[in-house]
């Protein structure tokens, strides 16, 4: 799968962090994952109990923030959201725009003890 | 129960995989050896046309070849009655390698010592295009039977490759495939894509592709 060999990164990443920082116990990992990724959240939460299983971070929770796809348009500069609006700016129907956000894939931050 | 305490990581996935993609160029730079990353969709001619290019360039160039499959080794069978080395990788169904998986495969062909390696990438059109592998060019096939529209459902892996064989142009007489079109839809993707129609089969256009190959581990070499 698609997703799996990212996730597989994730707890890698993860656990030389907890190693470095010599954390006991990461309780939560939190990824942000923009809405024109390529990862698609409800696949990453299915592999993820895969990917730690015999790890550190068998028992640590997943948790996943949405980043919207957001673009600037080049006439207008009105902001709008891509998905909502088919690609096209609102205001003045124009498809000339630069993205904001929203191919993100990061791990933002671990929650940990 | 002790306190828990949030730290900021803020990594991203994609930046580790690059930054370790351009450490591996630099490493392939200093070894004079050329990685060419060669992806399709399954079936395309990635094999077919890996041994018609050793054919072609094995008297000139230390050639090495590494075959990414989910979990087989016909491929490498395939390409070791060339002669050629080759190393089988077992991606464990991964659907692309990074650069990571493409280093160890280096090391594990023993590489440093030839001129041009190229990897035979999982058969996918999406995954492959995101991760950089760190090799030197990239190069997708796409076949006739495949149809003529793939630069407009794929268009991240047109953008991304250096050169596009259009392979197995033997058939084109069965499907209705317009190699003029997949020209002009690769080329607003990718204004500097070079695009070779080839058959693996005949033979035909291989000889262009061997050249452009070989012109350009010259270049990697030397420049
Ligand atoms: N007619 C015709 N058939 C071809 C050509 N190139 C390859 N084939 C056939 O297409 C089939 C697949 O070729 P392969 O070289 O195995 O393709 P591949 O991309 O390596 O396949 P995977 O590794 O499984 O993804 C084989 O039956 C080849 O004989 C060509 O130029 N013309
Ligand atoms: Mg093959
Ligand atoms: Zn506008």
């Amino acid at each position: 799968m698609h997703e799996l060999g990212v996730v597989i990164e994730v707890v890698k990443t993860v656990s030389e962090f907890a190693k470095t920082h010599q954390l006991q116990k990461v309780d939560t990992i939190v990824l942000q994952i923009g809405q024109l990724s390529s990862m698609i959240p409800k696949y990453i939460e299915d592999c993820y109990p895969a990917a730690v299983d015999g790890t550190p971070l068998e028992h640590t929770k997943l948790a996943i923030e949405v980043i919207p796809a957001e673009a600037i348009c080049k006439q207008c500069h009105q902001i709008f959201n891509i998905l909502q609006h088919q690609s096209k700016c609102p205001d003045c129907q124009c498809e000339d725009w630069g993205m904001l956000s929203g191919k993100e894939f990061l791990i933002k931050e671990v929650i940990a003890y | 129960m002790e306190k828990f305490k949030v730290l900021e990581i803020k990594e991203s996935i994609f930046d580790n995989n690059d930054k370790r993609a351009e450490l591996l160029r630099a490493e392939l730079k200093q070894d004079k050896l050329f990685l060419l990353n060669l992806m399709s969709s399954p079936g395309s001619g990635k094999t077919t046309t890996l041994v018609s290019t050793i054919n072609h360039l094995k008297d000139d160039l230390n050639i090495g070849i590494m075959e990414a499959d989910i979990d087989s080794d016909v491929d490498a069978h395939t390409i070791a009655n060339t002669g050629t080395k080759v190393i089988q990788l077992h991606t464990g169904g991964m659907c692309h390698l990074d650069a990571e998986m493409t280093k160890q495969g280096l090391n594990g062909l023993d590489a440093k010592s030839l001129d041009l390696v190229v990897l035979e990438n999982v058969g996918n059109l999406v995954c492959p295009a995101e991760f950089d592998t760190g090799a030197v060019k990239n190069a997708m096939i796409l076949s006739v039977p495949e149809g003529d529209d793939k630069p407009l459902k794929y268009p991240l892996m047109f953008s991304i490759v250096d050169v596009l064989l259009i392979n197995k142009i033997d058939t084109i007489g069965v499907f209705d495939f317009d190699i003029a079109a997949v020209e002009a839809r690769a080329k607003k993707l990718n204004p500097n894509i070079q695009v070779i129609p080839i058959s693996a089969r005949t033979g035909e256009g291989i000889e262009q592709w061997a050249d452009w190959l070989h012109t350009q581990v010259h270049a990697w070499q030397n420049h």
